[in-house]
């Protein structure tokens, strides 16, 4: 049976009238890479910074390995690093100084064999002594992530690791998130409100919106056997309609155009029937429903 | 982890130009004073002896160091807590304001020891103020003039305290002082505890100081009954000190007082922290 390092259930949190979280649900297992998805304003980093008691929540509970947040704070968050929103330091102090300011009272080892190895892991060597203000957003960010790692928790929190990085930025980041968890062993939790990213980084996930968790599993297991959307071009999209009679979900776009859902090994006998019936199909494209329902998320 | 806090906040503090400024305008108003001293002292001591010279002869060095030492805690004391409150209102606010809070408040140290430790390093930083300025004006002020006996001008009228019976009440008022000093430090903390910003900290607490000085010093009637129990009445406590016989009961009740608002301020303090949302 797997590990559950956390556990949040019916997570709300109100300011006034305005409910920036209304039911969220999630179970982390121990080494997952899990994403927290979800359009801009969704409640994501709500989520997070209630998880991490940086504010209060309203009603529902949240366990980190096993605690409680609200009367075991310290415990839960001693196996736990973060980087929430984005990665503030001290501007006045060197990189080496932040480090072993916030690695004093996560009670690490800040001697500076220690901070280096940590600065070199996220490739900031040579740059110990440079004061943070000289900082790109991407240094920033490594750096942030190397202040995760100082007191070798189980579980990293990263709220949107890669927002504000050049495209090598978010390779170099995602990089960093997939050794955290091959070589480090580490459970990690990200948010993101980009799909591709999740995808390609999270085994398990959660889709977020106005302050309800919509839909939570195994990344793959929610893209794969999600039905597809698909899009073709044909001669006569009336007549396409007469011969997909038996296809459930077939619309009519326009004169040239339908949609279909249907299952990715239905495709070639939906092409064989409207080729047998004389139309011809110029144009196939498909979409995920999963990566259609976040669209119209994020669109909304 | 507190102690380990503690050495935190003091390296922030210490690594923060703002910190020097309170040390460097100390160094040029009492250098200023000092110089002035020297050059038109007589002058100026002739102008405050002037009403006495019919009936008093004075002898001996009278503009000594022990007299410029009490004239520059007199005239800077007043300065001092926009300085002590430049430092200390930013230390909960300024990390709101840089985003640092975010990632103090997610370490495994409860909030009550954070705001506690930044307290301790705000209250050495103070300490450290007032030693600095105790240091100009009593050691540099006697190795300019000299040592003697301190003639003071009070409501009471001139008391004249001997050069032996001088060192014990520098020192207790110097402590009677920090103390007036550790209660403006607390008020900005406090204010610190319910701003994002590092400027609007430190422009309450001087706009409090002054409120609650006017207040103190308007003489009307409806006032009387609260008079007594602001902490700005009690900031010239260290005074006191330089009277004869000493007012033992008025600096008790000074002290009380301004233990009973360090108390209320981080009361308070402490329960907002906790509390507060980090939205920053």
């Amino acid at each position: 049976m797997e590990e559950s390092i956390i556990s949040i259930s019916h997570l709300a949190k109100n300011y006034g009238s305005f409910q920036a979280v209304r039911d969220v649900n999630i179970t982390v297992n121990k080494g997952d890479v899990y994403g927290i998805l979800g359009p801009n304003g969704a409640g994501k980093s709500t989520t997070i910074r209630c998880m991490l008691s940086l504010i209060n929540a309203s009603s529902g509970s949240i366990r980190l390995f096993g605690h409680d947040i609200k009367t075991h704070r310290k415990e839960a968050l001693s196996k736990i690093g973060c980087i929430v929103e984005k990665p503030d330091f001290y501007k006045y102090l060197s990189a080496e100084s932040n480090l072993a300011i916030f690695g004093r009272i996560a009670g690490a080892d800040v001697s500076k064999k220690n901070l280096h190895k940590m600065l070199s892991f996220v490739g900031l060597q040579g740059r110990e002594k440079d004061k943070v203000s000289g900082f790109s957003h991407g240094m920033k960010q490594r750096l942030g992530i190397a202040q995760t790692l100082l007191h070798n928790p189980d579980l990293i929190i990263l709220d949107e690791p890669t927002t504000g990085l050049d495209p090598q930025g978010i390779i170099d980041i995602r990089n960093l998130i997939l050794d955290l968890k091959n070589e480090f062993h580490k459970t990690v939790v990200l948010s993101s409100h980009i799909l591709s990213e999740i995808e390609l980084i999270a085994n398990r996930m959660v889709i977020i919106n106005k302050g309800i968790s919509v839909v939570e599993g195994r990344v793959n297991e929610l893209l794969q056997q999600e039905e597809l959307i698909v899009a073709m071009e044909v001669s006569d999209a009336e007549k396409s309609l007469q011969l997909l009679v038996n296809y459930p979900a077939v619309q009519k776009i326009d004169q040239f155009n339908i949609s279909i859902t249907i299952d990715k090994n239905e495709i070639p006998n939906c092409i064989d029937s409207l080729s047998k019936g004389g139309i011809l199909v110029y144009n196939v494209s498909s979409k995920r429903k999963l990566e259609d329902y976040f669209l119209k998320l994020t669109n909304a | 982890m507190f102690l380990k806090n503690t050495y935190n906040e003091f390296i922030k503090i210490a690594a923060k130009p703002r910190s020097y400024i309170s040390i460097a305008a100390i160094t040029v108003l009492v250098g200023i004073i000092l110089f002035a001293m020297k050059i038109d002292g007589p002058a100026y001591i002739s102008f405050i002896t002037a009403s006495f010279e019919q009936t008093l002869n004075f002898e001996g060095n009278i503009m000594n160091g022990n007299l410029m030492a009490f004239i520059i805690l007199q005239m800077l004391i007043v300065q001092i807590p926009l300085l002590v409150a430049l430092v200390t209102g930013d230390l909960i606010s300024g990390e709101a304001a840089m985003g640092t809070i975010r990632m103090l408040l997610t370490k495994p140290i409860s909030r009550t020891k954070i705001l506690l430790s930044k307290y301790a390093a705000g209250l050495i930083y103070t300490f450290f103020i007032l030693l600095w300025m105790g240091f100009l004006a009593v050691i540099v002020g006697r190795w300019l003039f000299g040592d003697g006996d301190l003639m003071v001008l009070n409501s009471d009228g001139l008391v004249i305290i001997q050069a032996n019976d001088i060192a014990w009440r520098f020192l207790g008022g110097f402590m009677t002082a920090f103390l007036a000093l550790a209660t403006v430090a607390t008020l900005s903390i406090m204010l610190s505890c319910f701003s994002d910003n590092s400027i609007g900290p430190i422009v309450s607490t001087m706009s409090v100081i002054i409120l609650f000085t006017i207040i103190g010093t308007l003489d009307v009637p409806v006032f009387d009954n609260i008079r007594p129990y602001l902490f700005t009445t009690h900031m010239a406590a260290w005074r006191s000190f330089f009277d004869n016989p000493l007012p033992i009961q008025a600096i008790k009740e000074s002290v009380v007082i301004l233990f009973a608002h360090i108390g209320i301020f981080l009361s308070i303090s402490i329960y907002h922290f906790n509390k507060k949302d980090i939205l920053s």
